[in-house]
């Protein structure tokens, strides 16, 4: 019997669509979160001359031969959790050790996966995401990333003034017990007037790409699942995700050329999996902004009806499109 | 001596959660970064209030807690931060340490 291994938080809700999917579709599934280890999930692997990593992986209700895992589904999982009585260096130490431990023999399965940890986590990176796109033939915004205001000002001047800034990580934080965002600003000549704080750390700007509408591109193996997104007020028109009740989506094709940059993309990377956005300028060309490998999916199938689970699904069970 | 991070091939969420709870109030112009000037709270208006739920062992995925469709089946809700600091929202770029 073969199993399709699911590592994600127990509250990520898309990920029970993909649980449904693939057992619907005569899958074994192995859900865990890595929260669950060491306290509710058993490990005992076992490698040797004759065959490669097998053994358990065991919860109170079920078990998997790692021998038997084909597939590996992995989203966004939850740190290990230990006994509250452990000392600070006990569960440092501990969790060094499972990391290594469990991470390090699932990580060595040879097997399908949507998509690799290594691999997402490198792809996380916006600058290697935008060297990649330049060089897989997508056309990219110029972008600066800089800590210095004088290179700041240089930019702005060659790009004639109309840039943006967006943060080159995370853009959520909690301050002043408040949770706060911060979207993609088109930068104002107001804003210019005093940069102090660039310094504090690295800033990306980009030149402003006039836009007709914008797409999410959602990729799954070799599916190219793409919604065209129109914003509905000035904030969405900058940054769409600062005003979601504006927006309304369309299923599209994507040009030839730019799926062609887009598969060099996934297979330059390793990806399985990526949730791309594009410009799509007012004459037609698309420019690629971002992809994150990580990316959310589910309110796009929800607004689309693009079969996103299902083809996660597939491409789990190594079923072809 | 090792120079590789391990936690970037086997990727998790923080210890203390994916965005750490602070009180502590922004600081001056000079120390704070620049690109938090235009940080705001996001409208919560536009968040979706999740239906109670508790994950099923059996199953493997959530179940409401009163008759009605699956949890998962009630909810699309992309990346709408409520405000509320101990409900975080999941984040775009997924886990990172």
């Amino acid at each position: 019997m073969t199993a399709v291994l699911v590592i994600a938080a127990r509250d990520d809700w898309p990920t029970d669509r993909v649980v449904k999917a693939l057992t619907d579709g005569g899958a074994e599934v192995f859900r865990m979160d890595t929260a669950e280890f060491p306290q509710d999930l058993t490990l005992a692997g076992r490698i040797d001359a004759r065959r490669g990593w097998s053994g358990g992986l065991a919860s109170p209700l079920r078990a998997v031969d790692l021998a038997s895992v084909t597939a590996v589904y992995y989203r966004a999982p939850n740190a290990f959790a230990f006994p509250p009585t452990m000392s600070e260096p006990e569960r440092r130490f501990a969790a060094a050790q499972a990391r290594s431990g469990l991470g390090g023999i699932i990580t060595a399965l040879d097997c399908r996966w949507v998509s690799h940890p290594a691999a997402m986590s490198r792809a996380e990176y916006k600058p290697l995401q935008l060297a990649t796109a330049r060089a897989c033939g997508l056309t990219i915004p110029a972008t600066l990333i800089t800590n210095s205001p004088d290179a700041v000002r240089a930019f702005a001047g060659e790009m004639r003034g109309a840039i943006i800034c967006k943060p080159v990580a995370s853009p959520v934080l909690i301050e002043d017990d408040q949770l706060k965002t911060v979207y993609t600003r088109r930068i104002q000549a107001a804003d210019m007037g005093d940069l102090r704080g660039i310094d504090t750390t690295a800033h990306l700007f980009q030149a402003w790409v006039d836009k007709a509408h914008e797409v999410r591109l959602t990729v799954v193996g070799d599916r190219l699942l793409a919604a065209e997104v129109h914003a509905g007020s000035d904030t969405a028109h900058t940054d769409w995700r600062a005003d979601y009740a504006s927006l309304t989506y369309q299923v599209t094709e994507v040009p030839k050329d730019v799926a062609q940059g887009v598969r060099r993309y996934m297979d330059s990377l390793e990806l399985r999996f990526a949730a791309m956005d594009f410009i799509v300028g007012p004459d037609g060309p698309w420019t690629f902004l971002e992809a994150n490998p990580c990316g959310q999916w589910d309110w796009i199938e929800h607004a689309t009806g693009l079969p996103i689970t299902q083809a996660i699904a597939d491409e789990l069970r190594g079923v072809s499109s | 001596m090792t120079v590789a991070d391990v936690r970037e091939a086997f990727p998790l969420a923080p210890e203390n959660g994916r965005i750490p709870h602070s009180t502590e109030p922004p600081t001056g112009a000079e120390t704070r970064p620049w690109i938090l000037r235009f940080a705001r709270v996001p409208d919560s208006s536009q968040a979706t209030v999740l239906p109670p739920a508790v994950y099923d062992e059996q199953l493997q995925m959530s179940v409401g807690l009163y008759d009605g469709p699956l949890p998962y089946m009630q909810t699309h809700t992309p990346t709408i931060p409520d405000g509320n600091v101990k409900n975080p929202p999941p984040l775009d770029e997924g886990a990172k340490d």
